[in-house]
């Protein structure tokens, strides 16, 4: 079931990974994977899967409670510290609801990416290095809305704040983006837009890149590899082409519904 | 796509801002006099101070529940007949209700007088008119307990539901009906809760007006500072301390179940 | 509140009026209690309208030389009061939040809830004899019960604030501080400092009291010419402080507006 490979292109390693909250829901259980540099990897799931604890046991945001993950062969730091930032530092992520700071322009919001690779003091008074700053306008002319650069964060539609979002992740120069979710509050038509950007950052940055997705058609048609977790467990895991309606019923436990797709509305 | 050129920093601006307003405390720190040295050189008056406050005397304690029974009557007073006359001041203050133009920024400004002349002048003021003690006390909380009442009220009644005042207006109402029927049942839970909320402050601000002679627990705090008894008049402190905190716990309790 | 006979909402039936009866049978308990006779209250009107009379003409003179000095006077122990209240709270306010140091968040609230208790009066009554008679010890008495109530409603800001800004700078590797800096910061800067100067115009009245234990500021004033009943003189503190107030009031009000409108 696992995709053994050699380990020296091995990205991200989990063995035997499980969570279990404090109020003893398990959000994830014996998850055992290997992850390939510069793959894009899809995780399907229904809701409470575990997909986003499973994104978020990669960055510490959620530790683990049992077995390892590594994340380029360091496991990843179970305490907060010096360490587990360093990490982060390494691993970009881009999030459903955006998390955007609102009231601030959409440059510092992308600068937020450059927080642990630069002096504290000169966050604290939003005097950032010149470098650091031509980092997130090229970060931004990625994701083609470097002409909002000035603009506050709040006063951008969705789709262009979740491309802030993404840009904040690229501008730390990741090796791995998570993106939890990072469609589920755009329309069809910006949605694709997000995924291509993604896509199009994986193939030509070769950053490793994990996606969390709730639709099945975009999971098929952007997933060059499918996770499929259910009840935190791994129940699939394989070529986004070639998985099939059977496939999607075993991971969700049910037949797919109308919900489950984002009807084609246009691409 | 083209970078788009940097906002103007308006630097200056920001500058003028930080230096006036560092100007403005520096000026006033040194008008009045503030500096940590003196501060850290009186730290031996400070520490004879609270040694000479320290225990409070307990044996005093007997003699303060008649002040404070009178502390309470005061609040108590000055909050009812306040939160009486509060009502009409604050419903003829409220835009969408009061009936005209005239009235509305008529009270509104008196309402504003009214909350920005201190209480220790209403205090004086009904002293020199009935003379010391209790009662001009009693009276000076009235009048602080309408704007401090009638300001929050009228906020809430402008806040209410509008349709329903149109339709008692509508069915024939007249203006008092309006205001009797369609308004005012709207904001009671509200009224409520401002009125306890004054009755704290009452009893706290009674404090104050002892000072000046009108009756209460600040009366007797006054007499012992003068005579530099200040291990009665930690006595005193303490005690007033739990009998603030013993009623705004009583009143939190009772606006928690009102709203 | 009999007046308004009516079954309002949420009430049980029958408690308006239960209520009615408990209150107004204190109410003239106390009247009893404090020899306040019906013979009393009808001379008030007629003693109010005399000492009322007493106010005119305002002894302009006495405006200009004196109370204009106390009124600058008040506005800056108010000001150091505020300032010290702001500076003070600001890390309180942070530690205070529940949703981010649940921990510290009851201590600091015990604390300022305590503080917020005493009048500031009564810190003024203390400070005088330490740092002397004067508008020093008012400001640190206001700055004191400023720090107490600017944390409590700074928490309250910080609280409702969305921390999902916060995850998203700990998540690129910043530290707790960073994250508060630059997720936090920025959403409840404003709203907190549209509280510091809500809170400058409470001082500023406050400081109208301060004077009656010789805590400088215009209230010494007000309190020396009632008592010795220069009421002209009196008329001057009251019609200027009063202007005064209201100016800052509007000024500081519309500078509140717009820092929370932006």
């Amino acid at each position: 079931m696992s995709a053994t490979a050699a380990s020296n292109d091995v990205m991200i390693r989990f063995r035997g990974a499980g969570v279990t909250y404090p109020n003893g829901v398990v959000g994830l259980q014996d998850v055992s994977l290997d992850i390939r540099q510069g793959e894009f990897v899809v995780i399907v799931g229904s809701s409470g899967a575990g997909k986003s604890t499973f994104l978020r046991t990669i960055n510490g945001l959620t530790p683990l409670s049992t077995g390892t993950v590594e994340v380029s062969g360091q496991p990843v730091p179970r305490r907060q510290g010096r360490d587990l930032r360093q990490l982060r530092a390494r691993i970009g992520m881009v999030f459903q609801d955006f998390r955007l700071v609102r009231r601030v322009s959409v440059l510092n919001n992308v600068l937020i990416g450059r927080v642990a690779r630069v002096a504290g003091w000169r966050s604290v008074l939003n005097l950032w290095p010149r470098a650091d700053v031509e980092l997130a306008f090229s970060a931004l002319e990625r994701v083609g809305i470097v002409d909002k650069a000035y603009t506050r964060a709040g006063e951008l539609s969705g789709g262009q704040q979740q491309r802030v979002g993404i840009a904040r992740a690229l501008a730390q120069e990741p090796e791995v983006i998570l993106a939890d979710e990072p469609v589920a509050s755009l329309d069809p038509v910006t949605c694709h837009q997000v995924m291509e950007d993604l896509l199009r950052i994986n193939r030509e940055l070769g950053i490793t890149t994990l996606v969390n997705l709730h639709f099945l058609d975009l999971a098929r048609r952007y997933g060059q590899r499918i996770i499929g977790l259910q009840q935190g467990r791994l129940v699939f895991d394989g070529a986004g082409r070639d998985v099939t309606d059977a496939d999607f019923q075993r991971i969700y436990g049910r037949r797919p519904e109308e919900d489950d797709f984002l009807q084609e509305a246009s691409t | 796509m083209n970078r788009p050129a940097p906002p103007p920093r308006r630097l200056g601006l920001w500058l003028t801002i930080l230096i006036g307003l560092g100007a403005m405390t520096a000026w006033s720190g040194i008008s009045i006099g503030f500096s940590v040295s003196e501060l850290v050189c009186n730290a031996a008056g400070g520490s004879r101070l609270l040694r000479e406050s320290w225990p409070p005397d307990f044996a005093f304690l007997p003699r303060l529940i008649g002040p404070f029974l009178e502390t309470v009557q005061i609040a108590l007073i000055g909050t009812v007949v306040g939160a009486v006359i509060a009502i009409p001041v604050a419903v003829l203050a409220a835009r969408p209700v009061s009936p005209n133009w005239l009235t509305w920024i008529l009270d509104r400004n008196f309402m504003n007088i009214l909350r920005t002349l201190p209480d220790l002048f209403w205090a004086m003021l009904f002293a020199t008119a009935v003379g010391f003690g209790p009662l001009a006390g009693a009276l000076a909380l009235s009048v602080f307990s309408v704007a401090v009442i009638s300001k929050l009220f009228s906020e809430s009644v402008e806040a209410i539901d509008l349709n329903l005042t149109e339709a008692v207006r509508a069915s024939g109402g007249s203006w008092l009906q309006m205001i009797g029927l369609g308004t005012l049942p709207q904001v009671w839970p509200q009224y409520a809760a401002y009125v306890l909320y004054a009755f704290e402050l009452n009893v706290r601000g009674s404090m104050v007006l002892g000072l000046v002679g009108a009756g209460g627990i600040g009366m007797i705090l006054e007499t012992q500072r003068a005579n530099f008894e200040y291990e009665r008049v930690t006595m005193i402190v303490l005690a007033v301390l739990v009998v603030v905190l013993l009623i705004e716990q009583f009143s939190i309790a009772v606006r928690r179940r009102l709203t | 509140m009999s007046a308004h006979p009516l079954p309002a909402r949420r009430w049980r039936p029958g408690f308006a009026s239960w209520t009615t009866l408990i209150v107004g049978g204190l109410l003239l308990w106390s009247l009893w209690a404090i020899e306040a006779s019906p013979e009393r209250l009808a001379r008030l009107p007629a003693q109010l309208a005399q000492v009322l009379g007493f106010f005119w003409p305002v002894d302009w003179q006495y405006g200009h030389t004196r109370v204009l000095p106390a009124i600058v006077e008040s506005i800056q122990l108010a000001w150091i009061g505020t300032i010290i209240g702001a500076a003070l709270s600001l890390p309180l306010a942070i530690l205070g939040a529940s949703t981010l140091f649940p921990w510290a968040a009851k201590v600091i609230k015990g604390i300022s809830a305590t503080i917020r208790a005493v009048p500031e009066i009564l810190w003024a009554l203390y400070l005088v004899p330490i740092v002397g008679l004067g508008p020093f010890a008012g400001a640190l008495a206001l700055g004191i019960n400023s720090v107490g109530m600017l944390s409590k409603l700074g928490a309250e800001v910080v609280e409702s604030a969305d921390l999902a800004a916060m995850e998203a700078v700990e998540a690129a590797g910043g530290s707790r501080l960073a994250a508060i800096r630059l997720g936090l910061l920025p959403q409840v800067l404003p709203e907190l400092m549209a509280h510091w100067l809500f809170r400058f115009e409470l001082n500023l009245r406050a400081s109208a009291v301060l004077g009656v234990v010789g805590a400088g500021g215009v209230g010494g004033l007000l309190l020396n010419t009632l008592r010795y009943r220069q009421f002209e003189m009196a008329a001057a503190v009251l019609v200027l402080t009063v202007l005064v107030v209201l100016a800052i009031d509007m000024v500081s009000g519309s500078v509140r507006r717009k820092l929370l409108r932006g």
